[in-house]
Order: C-alpha cells, then structure tokens, then sequence
C-alpha cells in the first residue's frame, strides 16, 4: 500500500467524519470505514500527527484537532448549516466557515470584558464584526505548543 | 488568538497579566487569512503551504514584519 495515497484517505475521512459527527472518528472507525487494519489506520493517523495534519491527545491516537476544527470545546463556537462546531481560535473559527466555503456565525466572548462578539459571514463575506484580533504567539513558535498558539 | 471588544480591551487584558502584546489585525484581514488558509482544506490533495506560500499570503494580506515569519 502507497502510505502517501493512504494517508490523504485517511486525512480527508477524519475531515468528513468530524463534519457529520461534530466529533473526529476513531483509529478504529477509520480502519472500518476505509477497509484498514486498525494496525494501518493508527499508523497513518501517527504520520498524519507527524506532518501536522492533525493532532493528537498527547499520548493517544485520538485527534485533538484537525485545523480549523477542535474535538473539545473552546470559546470559538461556529453556527452553519443548522449545525455547530469548535474553532480552535479566533483564526480557526472563521476557518471552518472557510472551509466549508459556507456562510454562518462565531461566537466568542471579550477575554477582557466577557462580552458576546461575533463574526457573521454571509454571501462569503464578512457581514458583520467589531473588535481586534490579538495573536500572542510569533509564527515561527506556532507549532512549538499547538494548543497554547 | 482571541477575539478582543477594542483595542482598550486588549490593553488593559495584557496589562492585567502582565503579558506583551503580540501582533493584532482587523476582522476583515482575519476572514481574508482565514479563507486563504482553509479554503483548499477538504481537498484530496490538501498539503500545507511551504513557509514562501504562506509569507505571500501574509503579505498579501498586510501581516508583515518578524512576528509573521515562519522561518528563521
């Protein structure tokens, strides 16, 4: 088996599966739903981790995110489609409208004050947003800790 | 990168904790960074942006200086 050709299998099918479910499958669900061994599936979700793809609970083979998407809530709710979803950021969460080259909602709140602000998209544009986004973290060091940038 | 009411909002949340100020940017640039990003995400043949690919885009975008560079 090609891993490359696997491994973009694989990528895309936690994308779709995470999508349907609001929650990113299993190794097992995978290996199942692509006809893997779960043995081929761990290995390429490992690889699909080691090329920032996705990543993983530390210590597991469960997908933390897969970029724009969280499996655990944050305070970048996305409202589209009749359906909701985590961003992991204030990038991420009009990422998955991006994504899904949808029209929709995020909601987050002030860190400062704990007001509701939201980014609206309609049409593919954005429709309406007050406020500034402020990234700590320099480029170069994104990736030193994923779940602090 | 959180999503502050206005610019006092950040400085005052920064000078509470006693934490620097990073880069900022305006919701336009953000929905603008966001869809040159993802929007190729749900591609098959998705790759990530070689660190050139992804200093055009910054750039195109008004993200320059240091803090935007992803190498070196």
């Amino acid at each position: 088996m090609d891993a490359g050709v696997a491994d973009r299998d694989v990528r895309l099918f936690i994308f779709r599966r995470f999508l349907e479910a609001a929650t990113p499958p299993s190794v097992e669900e995978t290996a199942h739903g692509l006809d893997l061994s779960v043995e081929e599936a761990r290995a390429s979700y490992q690889r699909l981790a080691e090329a920032r793809m996705i990543v993983l609970h530390p210590g597991t083979v469960d997908v933390w995110m897969a970029h724009p998407l969280s499996a655990v809530p944050t305070p970048f709710l996305v409202e589209t489609g009749g359906r909701s979803y985590f961003g992991n950021c204030a990038w991420d969460g009009p990422g998955v409208l991006a994504m899904l080259h949808a029209d929709g909602r995020v909601a987050t709140r002030c860190p400062d004050c704990g007001e509701l602000l939201d980014l609206v998209i309609v049409n593919g544009k954005l429709a309406s947003a007050e406020g500034i986004i402020h990234y700590a973290v320099p480029a170069r060091k994104w990736w030193d800790d994923i779940g602090d940038a | 990168m959180l999503l502050f009411r206005s610019e006092e909002h950040l400085g005052r949340w920064l000078a509470e904790r006693g934490l620097e100020r990073g880069a900022t940017m305006t919701p336009e640039q953000q929905w603008e960074l966001a869809q040159a990003w993802y929007s190729d995400r749900l591609s098959h043949d998705y790759r990530r942006k070689t660190p050139e690919e992804a200093k055009a885009t910054f750039d195109r975008i008004g993200l320059t200086g240091p803090f935007w560079r992803l190498a070196g």
